[in-house]
């Protein structure tokens, strides 16, 4: 179940993001999963969900966008769609593709309350 | 600095107290579009071992595949004919007890092993950890022994020169496309307890089919650590890529 490695790094990594924008909260955090990566949406999100806790992310939804393959011919050089494991030009059958897309795994986006920039340089401590 | 009163300026700048009864928060709505990498830190730190590895001379080869399938045995199996041409080491990696690491200690070889505890795979960064743990500068050839899991270890780059997954007779002919993220940086494929074929329902050939369509150019051995039968094919896999390596 690596979905938690990857959920833990996803926490980290956005709440740093977060931060070093001034974020006082977090409406929604987007990531994008390559399908090669093997990674299953739900347990990513159950993963997110414990991991979230204590963060300036707790709260927060993950909305996850699954990246379809996206593959070249090293043959025929045509690049092709795929929704599965299995990468076999569709035009001349040739195997070992070269992957475009598809095989990684992003933080895509977040979606930020910020504190306006002389508040957050005055410390934010009037009323 | 609030745009309906001009609260956070100086008093006499706003002509009054700074007392303000709207309601404001001070904050607005960001959307933020970011293409971070969630693995990015583990990729460097696998470009960092591999350079590594490089200036020792020592072929990195991480080995992946369920629990059982005969990765310990297969490291035993080669210990005992490379010995006089390969100085070898290992590292294990397992989620609880030393036992993988016994066994390569009583070879007389160097090991390091890794506990996890809970982590499904191992990474770049205790991979790191453990290289240091070894006589680095005495290695010609190094095998990581991933932890026993035929997913999640796939898409943790090492920082070794060659990934391999292996995959026992016993375990099933159907379980290449079962289990296909390992497969996908992968560079050779290793059936092994092929001395059991005899006794086992087993299309030797669906496996080997299987990977090829996931990784074209897969190098594909098969292999018995108890009758020896296949080793040298994969003896002198290691042979000569070392020997590629070095140059």
């Amino acid at each position: 179940m690596h979905e938690w490695s990857l959920a833990c790094a996803l926490v980290r990594s956005a709440e740093e993001e977060a931060r070093r924008r001034g974020a006082i909260s977090v409406h929604a955090v987007t990531v994008s999963v390559g399908f090669l990566t093997g990674v299953v949406p739900e347990l990513l999100r159950r993963s997110y969900d414990m991991a979230v806790a204590g963060t300036l992310l707790e709260g927060a939804p993950l909305l996850i966008r699954m990246e379809p393959v996206s593959a070249r011919c090293p043959a025929c050089k045509k690049e092709s769609t795929f929704e599965g494991f299995a990468l076999l030009c569709p035009a001349c059958g040739t195997s070992g593709l070269e992957v475009v897309a598809g095989d990684e795994i992003f933080l895509r986006g977040l979606d930020l309350e910020v504190a306006d920039e002389n508040e957050s340089e005055a410390g934010g401590d009037h009323v | 600095m609030c745009e309906h009163c001009g609260c956070g300026l100086p008093d006499e700048a706003k002509g009054g107290t700074g007392n303000h009864d709207h309601p404001h928060d001070h904050t607005h709505r960001e959307e933020v579009v970011l293409y971070r990498n969630l693995l990015e830190a583990n990729e460097r730190n696998a470009r960092e071992n591999r350079e590594h590895f490089l200036e020792h001379g020592i072929l990195a080869v991480n080995l992946m595949s369920g629990p059982g399938s005969g990765k310990t045995s297969l490291i035993e199996a080669l210990a005992g004919r490379l010995s006089m041409r390969l100085r070898m080491g290992v590292i294990e990696g397992d989620l609880a007890t030393d036992r993988d690491g016994a066994r390569i200690a009583a070879l007389g070889l160097p090991v390091w092993q890794v506990t996890t505890g809970s982590t499904c795979h191992l990474d770049a960064a205790m991979v790191h950890e453990a290289m240091h743990r070894l006589p680095l500068h005495d290695l010609d050839l190094l095998i990581v022994e991933n932890v026993g899991n035929l997913v999640c270890p796939g898409i943790y780059d090492l920082g070794c020169h060659l990934n391999g997954v292996l995959l026992s007779v016993t375990e099933g002919d159907d379980k290449v496309a079962k289990y296909p993220v390992v497969f996908r940086n992968a560079q050779f494929f290793c059936l092994t307890k092929t001395d059991l074929l005899p006794h086992v329902t087993f299309d030797a050939e669906r496996p080997k089919r299987e990977a090829r369509i996931l990784k074209g150019g897969l190098k594909v051995f098969e292999c018995s650590s108890i009758t020896g039968e296949g080793m040298d094919a994969f003896v002198k896999y290691m042979e000569t890529e070392r020997e590629a390596m070095v140059g």
